[in-house]
């Protein structure tokens, strides 16, 4: 997925200038090309980055940095050929360790992924983990996220990817309504503590996305799947706007705003009452939003249409004559 | 060769820097680093002020150790005690990878899908470098079979200030905000570790006051992280595992009892969370902040009815009340 990174400083240069090196070492006669698409970087600044390399290395022993103190390449085949092969190496033979944070960055993210059927060989996990430690130059910080259990429609979901066939499962929609559903597994994604499903849906004819804990039932199909992930673009966004989209405006806490970032994809606000923002959320239906801001009670209040701030009323107050009939 | 008198780039000047004290096995003085090591020399002036430069250099060691590039000291021979005469040096040995710690492709496959999990803030950061130093070794990651778009995004402004005080061991203060509570409290502790649990984040950290341990939910810390000005010793042990075994033992005491409408987002959503019992319709269901629970449970509305605790109970009412009232619903 094609992903903005951010022009680099200084310091990013070093730390690729660092990684390169050992690797350059290790590739004889390696394209530039190859070398960037290894890294994910373009050519321009595997070439920068050679030629500083090229032309660095140690003061020696007359501090005046003489030839053979310096790396060297085959100019010839980097000019001619955009091929690059070290000739005088100094200094540096191996790759980086990890820094403290850098380390504790991936064993958090690890950790965060470890409901995927790939984590769920803990002993591999485990042996992986160790590596990390004994990897990196200092303690990892101190920075965690809870482990989850495999996730059995996961594993599901990756065996349907495997074998080319559809999934079926029950499917309570953004309505409520309980629907069944035959799917051909995209991707999986996530955002934060919820998961998602990206897939073709064989009823709508068209690229769905489906919340996991919203999913039940779920089985292989017999069917095979007819749409496979490199043959479909996936939208970005995981919610794509349509022009049925109703537009409520609501007045939120400002603690609340993150809450409601996936609804303000522009993230605009105004002044609103009382020290809150005012915004305009897009939802597909009410029904949805009644959930959502019946979630964030005292945060978030709508303010229009009057049809949504009815619907908001109606759900609160179903909820309460529950505790009514109960005769509690 | 030449050497060019025109300025020297930064990144030219950090890895000459690196170069020049991984070389050196009995190290380098500052005043031979700084008029002879490439970017240095060019500034430096014999016999001459050179404050600018060693400033300089302070912050270059600074940005290498931020990069985990291992910068130790040492006495010069018979001159112990002696800042001027102090030698620099990069321990091989702690610098470079083991040649233990090599991956194989899953693992690779693994640990890049690990770094993408971040997207913004320092551990998005921390991440992308680590993988640069992933690629360094030269593995081609595995192709998923299912592809993955993991994100998480640290949403709380009190997650930098947070992480930057537990590794300058700061003892600090901020506003927290209790539920049900009007006003925030001012709170003095020694952080230890952040720990995200059912998707969100908290600080775990050491009262000043009674020394006991307590978790603190990011958002609910309500105003600036203020540094004392003081530091402390971090116990021993692995605080972040500490800090998610306390939660989680929490978690495992707390219970509620709901009953939710079979076929319902509620029934669905409960049963699917980690840990819930289903007995038909009554779910069993564990949490770590009544609070919390109580504003999810409130966001189904009709399709639930709390049974147990109490106090869950009168939370969930009260939330129903408040949202009627502030939906202008006169509540019959």
């Amino acid at each position: 997925m094609p992903e903005k990174t951010p022009q680099p400083g200084a310091r990013d240069k070093l730390a690729f200038l660092l990684a390169l090196t050992p690797y350059l070492l290790d590739h004889e006669h390696v394209t530039v090309r190859e070398t960037a698409r290894h890294f994910g970087v373009p050519e321009s600044q595997v070439r920068e980055a050679v030629r500083l390399i090229a032309v660095s290395g140690v003061p020696g022993e007359t501090s005046f940095y003489q030839h053979e103190d310096l790396f060297d390449i085959d100019w010839d085949a980097f000019e001619e050929h955009d091929e690059i092969a070290v000739t005088n190496r100094v200094a540096i033979d191996e790759a980086p360790r990890f820094s403290g944070k850098e380390a504790a960055a991936l064993i958090a993210g690890l950790q965060y992924l470890s409901s995927l059927p790939e984590i769920a060989d803990r002993a591999a996990v485990g042996s992986l983990l160790a590596k990390l430690q004994r990897g990196s130059s200092a303690q990892p910080s101190p920075v965690a996220v809870q482990s989850q259990d495999p996730d059995a429609t996961l594993a599901l979901l990756r065996r349907a990817a495997a074998e080319g066939r559809r999934v079926e499962f029950d499917y309570v929609g953004g309505r409520g309504q309980l629907e069944h559903r035959s799917v051909d597994p995209l991707r999986v994604e996530s955002a934060d503590a919820t998961w998602y499903l990206r897939g073709w849906d064989h009823s709508r004819e068209a690229v769905r996305t489906f919340r996991l804990d919203r999913i039940g039932e779920a089985r292989l199909s017999e069917e095979a799947s007819t749409h496979r992930a490199a043959e479909v673009a996936l939208p970005e966004t995981l919610f794509t706007a349509t022009d049925d989209d109703l537009f409520v405006t609501i007045d939120v806490d400002p603690s609340a705003l993150p809450l409601l970032a996936d609804y303000l994809p522009e993230g605009t606000t105004t002044e609103g009452e009382n020290g809150r923002r005012r915004a305009t959320v897009r939802v597909s239906h009410h029904a949805g939003l009644k959930r959502l801001i019946a979630s964030m009670p005292g945060l978030a209040t709508v303010v229009s249409p009057a049809e949504a701030r009815d619907a908001v009323a109606e759900w609160a107050r179903a909820g309460l004559d529950r505790y009514r009939e109960a005769g509690e | 060769m030449a050497v060019a008198q025109q300025r020297v780039p930064v990144e030219e000047r950090l890895f000459s820097l690196v170069l020049a004290l991984l070389a050196t096995e009995i190290g380098l003085t500052k005043s031979e680093i700084l008029s002879t090591v490439q970017g240095y020399r060019q500034r430096y002036v014999a016999e001459g002020d050179n404050a600018n430069l060693e400033r300089q250099f302070e912050r270059d060691k600074d940005d290498l150790r931020e990069l985990g590039v291992p910068i130790e000291t040492l006495d010069s021979p018979g001159q112990a005690g002696n800042n001027q005469q102090l030698r620099y040096r990069i321990p091989r040995g702690s610098y470079e990878l083991p040649l233990d710690v090599r991956f194989t492709p899953e693992e690779t496959t693994l640990l890049n899908l690990a770094g993408r999990v971040w997207r913004e803030g320092s551990l998005s950061t921390e991440s992308r470098r680590a993988l640069l130093k992933l690629r360094s070794l030269g593995v081609d990651p595995d192709e998923p079979l299912l592809g993955y778009a993991p994100r998480v995004r640290v949403r709380d402004a009190a997650f930098e200030p947070a992480a930057t005080a537990i590794e300058r061991r700061q003892i600090i203060s901020f506003p927290y905000l209790k539920p049900g509570e009007r006003q925030a409290q001012l709170r003095l502790v020694k952080p230890l570790a952040l720990i995200a649990h059912e998707g969100r984040w908290h600080l775990f950290a050491e009262q000043v006051e009674g020394g006991e341990t307590r978790t603190f939910l990011l958002r609910r810390i309500v105003g600036p992280i203020k540094a004392t000005g003081k530091t402390f010793v971090p116990p021993p042990g692995d605080q972040s595992q500490r800090g998610l075994d306390e939660l989680e033992e929490i978690w495992r005491s707390r219970v509620a009892v709901v009953d939710a409408d079979p076929g319902t987002d509620a029934a669905m959503r409960l049963a699917n969370r980690r840990g819930t019992v289903r007995d038909d319709g009554r779910l069993t269901v564990h949490y770590a902040d009544l609070a919390i629970l109580a504003d999810e449970l409130t966001g189904y509305g009709p399709e639930v009815r709390v049974v147990s605790p109490p106090e869950l109970v009168s939370a969930v009412q009260q939330r129903l009340e408040r949202i009627v009232a502030d939906h202008g619903g006169a509540d019959a």
